[in-house]
C-alpha cells in the first residue's frame, strides 16, 4: 500500500520526525520501518488496532524506549532520547489513559513533581496559585491541597494533563486522554488541545472515540501491525475507510442495535436501593436474557450500585430479590457463590494479576474445581479452560503462559472476561467493557455479551460510550448524581434523549 | 476546625490522643506514676531512638526497609568512640562529622545495592546487617569501649540539662534529637527534592515517566539514613560509654516499630518523621511503663509489649478514619455552601 | 593485673582450696609437646572476658609446645545459639582434639555435642556448662556456684548494712550460669539469719546489652522507691547500671554491686556508686581449661572422677562431682576476688 503523502505541513520544518524507525522485543517485532512528520500548530491523530504499534511509537518518542533502528529528528537534528528526562528537555510530554499520578501527594505537588527552576525551598502559596491556574485552563473545579488518593479517574487524568501543561511543551502526546472521561470534560480536552496547538504546538492525538478524532484532528495517521498505513488530512477521510485501514477487513455491525433475547422471567428485582453517601433509590427488574445499559456521566455514581450488589461496598437501604429470593450480599464470596460477576473497570487494580500468567489468571477464581484428587492442581485441566478460552475469545498470544501484562489493553479485557465466564456465573455486571480497547475487539465484546445473555444469563453493563448503551442495551437506566433519573426502553433511546436525563436537563416525567 | 487541618496534621493529633490515653492507662496502674523522673527516663532514651526512627522513616518512603540499622548505629558507636580514645583533643564537631561519614558510608553500600543491583531492600540489609556487625566484631578486635577512655565533655554532654521546666530536664541529648527531627520535618515539607522521596514510594512507575532518578532518589535516602544512623551511633556513644559489640542490637526492628506507629506507611509514600518520633516516644513509653507495671512477668513483657503496639495502631487507625470522615462531611458542607459548578461532576 | 588481692571468703570455697592441697600429694604431670588441635569457643566474639580467657588459653598452648592449632572462633552476638551449634558441628567433622565451650545454648546444643564425642572430639566447657551435663566430657568452674550466691549475699549485707531492700538485673532469662547464681544467692539470704532484713524485691533482664541494662536499671528504681541496692552478676550490667545511677545522681541512694571487670569499674568503685563487687580471673580460667582439655585430647586424663593433674603455674586440680548437677563432672579453679577501693586501682592497670 502507498502512503498518501499530507498536504499541510507549512514552510516551517517537522518539530519532531520519526524517521524509518524498528523496534523489536526479542522475536516481536513492534514497529518496522515506521515514518511520522509532526509540524508545529497541528493537532494530529493516530489511529489503530491495540497492538497495532501505537505504544510502542510513544514510547520511543518519550525515550522509554530506544528504536532498534532507525532515527528520531528533534528540529531536523537527529537526537538519542535514553529517558523521559532527555525527552522532556527536547520538549516532548506525554499523557496517558491510565492516569500517573501520585497517591501520596497533593494535587499542587502532583503537578509540579518534575517541574525545574522552582528553586530548592518549595513555596506553597506561589505553587497553589499555579496550579490552580493550571486547573483553571482545563475549565475543571479541584482543590490543589487535595491528596490524589481520593481523586475520580477524570481527576487524575487533569491532574496529568496540568503536569505536562506545566512544562514547556513543543510536543504533547495525549494517548487516550479521554478515555475515562465524560463527553463533556472530553470535549472541553479537546478544547485544550486545539489551543495548545493554536500556541504552536503539536499535538499527538490518540483516541478510539473515532468522532473526536473528526471533531479534534487536522491530519490522521493510521498504523496497522507496527507499520505505517497512511497519513491524509482529516477532510480526505472518512470513517468506513478510516476504520477499513485500522482493521484490515470489513467490521460487523458495531453501531446496529441487535435482537433482544429478553426472556419474560425476572432475574434480579432491586427496590428502591439505597448506599450511605453514594446513591439512592434505584428500582429495576432484570430479566432473563437482558442487556440493561447503565448510562451516565462521570460521578453519576453508577459503579457504587455494581459494587453494592457484588456485595464489595453492602447497600445500606432497600430490598434485592435474586432467582426469587431475598438477597443481600456482603461480601464478593457470597456475590460469587451465588453466581453473580463483576468485570471491574479499573484491569490494573481489581481485575488481574498482571505478571501471572494467562493460564494462572482465567482459572484464579475457581480452583477448586480443578483440584485432582490429591488436592494438587490438574495442569492439564487448566491448560485445557485457558486454551479453550484463548479460542473462544480470539485472545491474541502466542501461548496462555504469556504473562497478562505483555498484552495490550483490549486482549487483557478478553482474560478478565473469561476469568469471570470460567464461573458460569448467570449476572454479569460489566463496568465500561469496552474503554480503551479497539474497534475490532469492541465488537468482539459486544458478541460476547450477547451471546451470553441468548444462552440464559442476564447483563448489566455499565458504559461511559453512547453509541455502545445504544447498541447493546435492551433497556436503559440513567444516573445521575447518584440518583436514578429514568429507565428508556431501546427505541425510545437516542443519544439525545440519554444525555438530557444524564446531564438532568429533564427527568424522565418532566420529558413526558 | 477540623476540616481545614490536613492528613498529616491529623495523624499528629491521632498520635498525641493515643499518647494520652497510654499515659492514663499506667498512670492508673503504677502507683506514683507521673513525675519529673518519668519525662526524664523516656526523654532520654528516645534521643537516641527518635533518630533511628527518622532514619528508617526516609527509607520506608521510598518503599523500602534498612534492616541494618542497628548494626551501623553499633558499628558507628565503636568506631568513634575509638577514635576519640585515640585523640580525646579532637573537636566535638569533626567527631559528629566523623559519626556521620562512618554512617553514611554504610548507607551508601546498602543504597549501592538496592538502587543499581536491583536487590529487593529486605534481602540487602537483611544481609549487611550480618555483615557490618560481623565487621564490628572483626574491626573492635573483641575489645570494647569504656567510658573512662572517653573525655568528660562527651560523657556529660547527654545528660547536661540545657533548661528545666519544673524538676522536668530538658537535657541536650533529647533537645539535638528532637532539633533534627524538625529539621529533617521541614526539609521533607518544603525542600523540593525531598518531595521525591515521596513521589518514588507512593508510585515509582509514575515517578520514572516524570522524569525523576528513582535510582538516585533511593540511594540518597540510603544514604541519609545511614548519616542519621551514625550521629544515632555517636549518642549511644556518649550515653552509654560502654560499647561492646553487642551496640545496637535490635534497633532495626524498633525503629520500623517506632516508624509504623507513627504513622508511615510500610509501603512507601506516606508519613512523616515528626509522627515517628511520638512513635518513638510511644514504643518507649509502653516499653519503659511495662517494667513497672508489676502485673506482667518479665517473660510476658515482649509479647505484652506487641499486643499493646498493635492496640496503639489500630486505636491510632480507627481515630484517624474518625477524623478524616469528619472532615470529609466538612468539606462538602463547605462545597455545598459554594456556588455550583454544573459541569464538574 | 598480678597484684591484688585474694580473698577465700566462703566455706565452700576454702573447701575448694582444701581439696586441691590434698589431691597435690599425687598429682599427675602432663607432657608436653603432643600434638592436637583445638577450638575454644566463647558465648559471642566482642566480649573483654573471653578476650581474656582467649589469652590464658593461648598462654597454656604456648607453655605446653602444643605443635597443633588453637582456633579461637565464635558466633557473632545476634546468631550466638545456632552459631554456637554450627561451630561444634564443624569442630566434630574436622576432627578437632577438643572444644572448649563456654555454653550460651542451653541444652540445645547437647546433640551436636554428643555427636562430637562420638567422634572423638573432647567437650570441655568452662564459664557456663551443659546443663543436662549430656555431651559434655567435663566443666572446668570459674568458682563453685554455691560461692557465688554467697559471695553476692555477702557484698549485699556489706553495702546494705545488714537491712534494705535490693534487686537483680541479669543478662538473659535462659543464661544457665546467671540463673545458677541467682539461685545460689536466694539460697544464702534465706539460710542465714543475718541475711533476714535485706529483702530481694524484683529481678529484670538486661540482655547483657548496654542500653537495654541501663534503661533496666532506671526502671527499677522508679519501681522500688525504697531500693538500696541493684545487683547484678554479669560485666554488661553491672556496668551499665553503675553509669545510669551515675549519670541520674543516684549514687548516694542507690549503689551497684555484682560481677565486673575491675577495668570497666575503676571509676565507679573510687566515685562510690559501686563500692565492691567481685570477678575471677578470666585469664587463669582459659589457662586452666586449655591444660583439662588438652590432657583430655592427647589421652593423657581419662576424665574419671578422682583423677588429679597439674595445671601449670596454677597447681594441682581434680576432677569431682558438680554439687549443682549430679552425674556431671566438674573442676573447680577459684578462688574469687573481690574489689574495692583499696585494690581496685591496681587490678585495672
Amino acid at each position: 500500500m502507498t502512503a498518501p503523502v499530507s498536504a499541510p505541513p507549512p514552510s516551517a520544518g517537522p518539530v519532531l520526525a520519526l524517521r524509518h524507525i524498528s523496534k523489536s522485543f526479542g522475536m516481536t517485532r513492534a514497529l518496522s520501518d515506521m515514518s511520522l512528520s509532526l509540524f508545529p500548530g497541528e493537532v494530529h491523530a493516530v489511529v489503530g488496532e491495540n497492538g497495532a504499534g501505537k505504544s510502542t511509537m510513544i514510547k520511543i518518542m518519550t525515550g522509554v524506549h530506544q528504536p532498534s533502528s532507525g532515527t528520531l529528528e528533534v528540529d531536523g537534528v537527529a537526537l538519542r532520547l535514553s529517558g523521559t528526562k532527555d525527552a522532556r528537555q527536547a520538549g516532548i510530554a506525554a499523557i496517558y489513559q491510565e492516569p500517573m499520578v501520585f497517591p501520596d501527594l497533593d494535587v499542587a505537588e502532583n503537578i509540579f513533581i518534575s517541574a525545574t527552576g522552582l528553586g530548592l525551598v518549595q513555596n506553597r502559596a506561589a505553587l497553589r496559585s499555579r496550579a490552580r491556574s493550571l486547573i483553571d485552563r482545563i475549565g475543571m473545579t479541584l482543590d490543589v491541597d487535595r491528596i490524589a488518593a481520593g481523586l475520580t479517574l477524570a481527576e487524575q487524568q487533569a491532574v496529568e494533563i496540568a503536569r505536562a501543561l506545566s512544562q514547556d511543551v513543543r510536543v504533547l502526546i495525549m494517548d487516550e486522554p479521554t478515555a475515562s472521561l465524560s463527553d463533556h470534560e472530553a470535549t472541553q480536552l479537546r478544547q485544550i488541545a486545539r489551543t495548545l496547538s493554536g500556541q504552536g504546538v503539536a499535538v499527538v492525538y490518540i483516541s478510539h472515540r473515532l468522532e473526536e478524532i473528526f471533531d479534534v484532528a487536522d491530519r490522521v495517521t493510521v498504523i496497522r501491525d507496527g507499520q505505517h498505513i497512511s497519513t491524509r488530512p482529516v477532510a480526505e477521510v472518512t470513517p468506513d475507510g478510516m476504520i477499513g485501514e485500522m482493521v484490515g477487513r470489513e467490521v460487523g455491525n458495531y453501531f446496529t442495535k441487535a435482537p433482544s433475547h429478553t426472556r419474560p422471567e425476572v432475574m434480579l428485582s432491586v427496590q428502591n436501593l439505597g448506599c450511605a453517601d453514594a446513591f439512592e433509590g434505584i428500582s429495576l427488574d432484570l430479566h432473563a436474557g437482558e442487556v440493561l445499559c447503565m448510562a451516565g456521566l462521570v460521578g453519576a455514581r453508577r459503579t457504587d450500585v455494581a459494587l453494592s450488589l457484588f456485595g464489595i461496598q453492602p447497600a445500606t437501604s432497600g430490598q434485592v430479590a435474586w432467582l426469587g429470593q431475598p438477597f443481600h450480599a456482603t461480601s464478593p464470596a457470597q456475590a460469587i457463590e451465588a453466581g453473580i460477576a463483576y468485570v471491574s473497570e479499573d484491569r490494573r487494580k481489581l481485575g488481574l494479576a498482571l505478571p501471572m500468567a494467562i493460564r494462572a489468571n482465567i482459572t484464579l477464581a475457581t480452583l477448586n474445581a480443578i483440584l485432582s484428587r490429591l488436592g494438587l492442581i490438574d495442569r492439564a485441566a487448566e491448560q485445557g479452560i485457558a486454551e479453550s478460552f484463548r479460542k473462544r475469545l480470539n485472545i491474541r498470544t502466542p501461548d496462555v503462559e504469556t504473562s497478562v501484562g505483555m498484552l495490550s489493553g483490549g486482549n487483557q479485557q478478553k482474560v478478565m472476561l473469561a476469568k469471570w465466564l470460567e464461573m458460569r456465573p448467570r449476572l454479569l455486571i460489566f463496568d465500561e467493557p469496552t474503554r480503551g480497547i479497539d474497534v475490532g475487539a469492541k465488537a468482539e465484546v459486544h458478541d460476547l455479551i450477547r451471546t451470553f445473555v441468548k444462552e440464559g444469563g442476564a447483563a448489566l453493563v455499565i458504559s461511559s460510550d453512547l453509541p455502545e448503551v445504544l447498541a447493546l442495551g435492551d433497556r436503559i437506566l440513567v444516573m445521575r448524581e447518584g440518583r436514578q433519573m429514568g429507565i428508556l426502553d431501546h427505541d425510545d433511546a437516542t443519544q439525545e434523549t440519554v444525555m438530557r436525563l444524564a446531564t438532568g436537563a429533564t427527568s424522565l416525567k418532566g420529558a413526558a | 476546625m477540623l476540616g481545614r487541618l490536613s492528613p498529616q496534621t491529623l495523624r499528629i493529633l491521632a498520635l498525641l490522643v493515643v499518647l494520652a490515653l497510654v499515659l492514663a492507662f499506667f498512670a492508673s496502674q503504677v502507683p506514683n506514676y507521673f513525675n519529673a523522673r518519668l519525662f526524664n527516663r523516656i526523654s532520654s532514651s528516645v534521643a537516641i531512638m527518635a533518630l533511628i526512627a527518622t532514619a528508617q522513616t526516609l527509607v520506608i518512603l521510598t518503599r523500602n526497609i534498612d534492616l541494618s540499622i542497628g548494626s551501623v548505629v553499633g558499628f558507628t558507636a565503636f568506631a568513634t568512640g575509638n577514635l576519640v580514645a585515640g585523640s580525646p583533643d579532637i573537636h566535638p564537631l569533626v567527631l559528629v562529622v566523623y559519626a556521620m561519614l562512618v554512617g553514611a558510608g554504610f548507607g551508601l553500600i546498602n543504597g549501592v545495592i538496592v538502587a543499581y543491583a536491583r536487590v529487593p531492600s529486605i534481602i540487602v540489609t537483611l544481609a549487611t546487617m550480618a555483615i557490618f556487625r560481623s565487621a564490628l566484631v572483626e574491626y573492635s578486635d573483641a575489645k570494647s569501649i569504656t567510658s573512662s577512655q572517653l573525655p568528660q565533655w562527651l560523657v556529660q554532654f547527654p545528660n547536661t540539662s540545657l533548661f528545666e521546666v519544673g524538676g522536668v530536664q530538658f537535657r541536650a541529648a533529647f533537645v539535638t534529637a528532637v532539633i533534627v527531627v524538625l529539621i529533617v520535618h521541614v526539609a521533607l515539607n518544603r525542600l523540593r527534592p525531598a518531595r521525591r522521596l515521596y513521589a518514588v514510594g507512593s508510585n515509582p512507575e509514575a515517578a520514572e515517566m516524570a522524569g525523576i532518578n528513582l535510582r538516585l532518589t533511593v540511594l540518597s535516602a540510603f544514604v541519609m539514613a545511614g548519616a542519621l544512623a551514625g550521629l544515632a551511633g555517636f549518642m549511644f556513644l556518649a550515653r552509654f560509654g560502654n560499647i561492646t559489640v553487642v551496640a545496637g542490637l535490635g534497633f532495626e526492628l524498633k525503629s520500623v516499630a517506632a516508624a509504623v506507629v507513627g504513622g508511615v506507611n510500610i509501603f512507601g509514600g506516606s508519613g512523616t518523621v515528626l509522627g515517628a518520633l511520638i512513635g518513638a516516644i510511644l514504643v518507649d513509653l509502653i516499653d519503659t511503663s511495662l517494667v513497672r507495671w508489676a502485673l506482667v512477668s518479665e517473660f510476658w513483657r515482649e509479647a505484652v509489649l506487641g499486643a499493646l503496639i498493635l492496640t496503639a495502631v489500630a486505636v491510632d487507625a480507627i481515630l484517624m478514619r474518625r477524623l478524616i470522615r469528619m472532615r470529609i462531611a466538612r468539606e462538602k458542607e463547605r462545597l455545598a455552601s459554594m456556588p455550583q459548578k454544573e459541569a464538574a461532576e | 593485673m598480678t597484684h591484688f588481692a585474694k580473698l577465700g571468703l566462703a566455706a565452700t570455697l576454702m573447701m575448694g582450696t582444701a581439696t586441691a592441697a590434698l589431691a597435690e600429694a599425687h598429682a599427675m604431670t602432663l607432657e608436653g609437646g603432643m600434638e592436637t588441635n583445638m577450638v575454644l569457643l566463647p558465648k559471642f566474639l566482642g566480649i573483654l572476658v573471653f578476650d581474656q580467657a582467649n589469652e590464658g588459653a593461648q598462654e597454656a598452648h604456648a607453655e605446653l609446645g602444643n605443635p597443633g592449632e588453637l582456633l579461637f572462633v565464635g558466633p557473632t552476638p545476634e546468631n550466638s545459639v545456632a552459631g554456637q551449634i554450627e561451630i561444634m558441628t564443624t569442630a566434630a567433622t574436622q576432627g578437632q582434639g577438643a572444644v572448649m565451650l563456654s555454653n550460651n545454648a542451653g541444652d540445645q546444643i547437647a546433640p551436636s555435642a554428643e555427636a562430637a564425642q562420638a567422634a572423638g572430639v573432647q567437650v570441655v566447657t568452662w564459664d557456663s556448662p551443659i546443663p543436662s551435663g549430656a555431651g559434655e566430657s567435663v566443666f572446668v568452674a570459674q568458682v563453685d556456684f554455691g560461692s557465688i550466691g554467697v559471695v553476692m549475699a555477702d557484698m549485699a549485707h556489706s553495702i546494705l548494712g545488714g537491712s534494705g531492700q535490693m534487686a537483680v538485673l541479669s543478662a538473659t532469662p535462659d543464661a544457665a550460669n546467671q540463673n545458677a547464681w541467682i539461685a545460689a544467692m536466694e539460697e544464702a539470704l534465706a539460710g542465714d539469719a543475718k541475711y533476714a532484713d535485706i529483702e530481694l524485691v524484683d529481678v529484670v533482664y538486661g540482655d547483657d546489652q548496654a542500653e537495654v541494662s541501663y534503661n533496666r536499671a532506671l526502671a527499677l528504681v522508679d519501681s522500688h522507691p525504697d531500693l538500696g541496692l541493684i545487683m547484678s552478676p554479669t560485666t554488661v550490667g553491672i556496668q551499665a547500671a553503675a553509669k545510669a545511677m551515675q549519670d541520674e545522681g543516684l549514687c548516694d541512694q542507690v549503689k551497684v554491686s555484682g560481677l565486673g571487670l575491675p577495668s570497666e569499674m575503676v571509676s565507679y568503685t573510687m566515685n562510690g556508686c559501686a563500692p565492691e563487687f567481685a570477678l575471677w580471673d578470666f585469664r587463669d580460667l582459659g589457662y586452666l581449661t586449655y591444660y583439662t582439655a588438652y590432657g583430655l585430647a592427647t589421652g593423657q586424663l581419662t576424665g574419671d572422677m578422682g583423677e588429679t593433674f597439674t595445671a601449670g603455674r596454677m597447681g594441682a586440680y581434680t576432677i569431682e562431682e558438680d554439687p549443682g548437677r549430679p552425674g556431671s563432672k566438674r573442676i573447680l579453679m577459684g578462688p574469687f576476688t573481690v574489689y574495692t577501693a583499696d585494690n581496685v586501682e591496681a587490678a585495672a592497670q
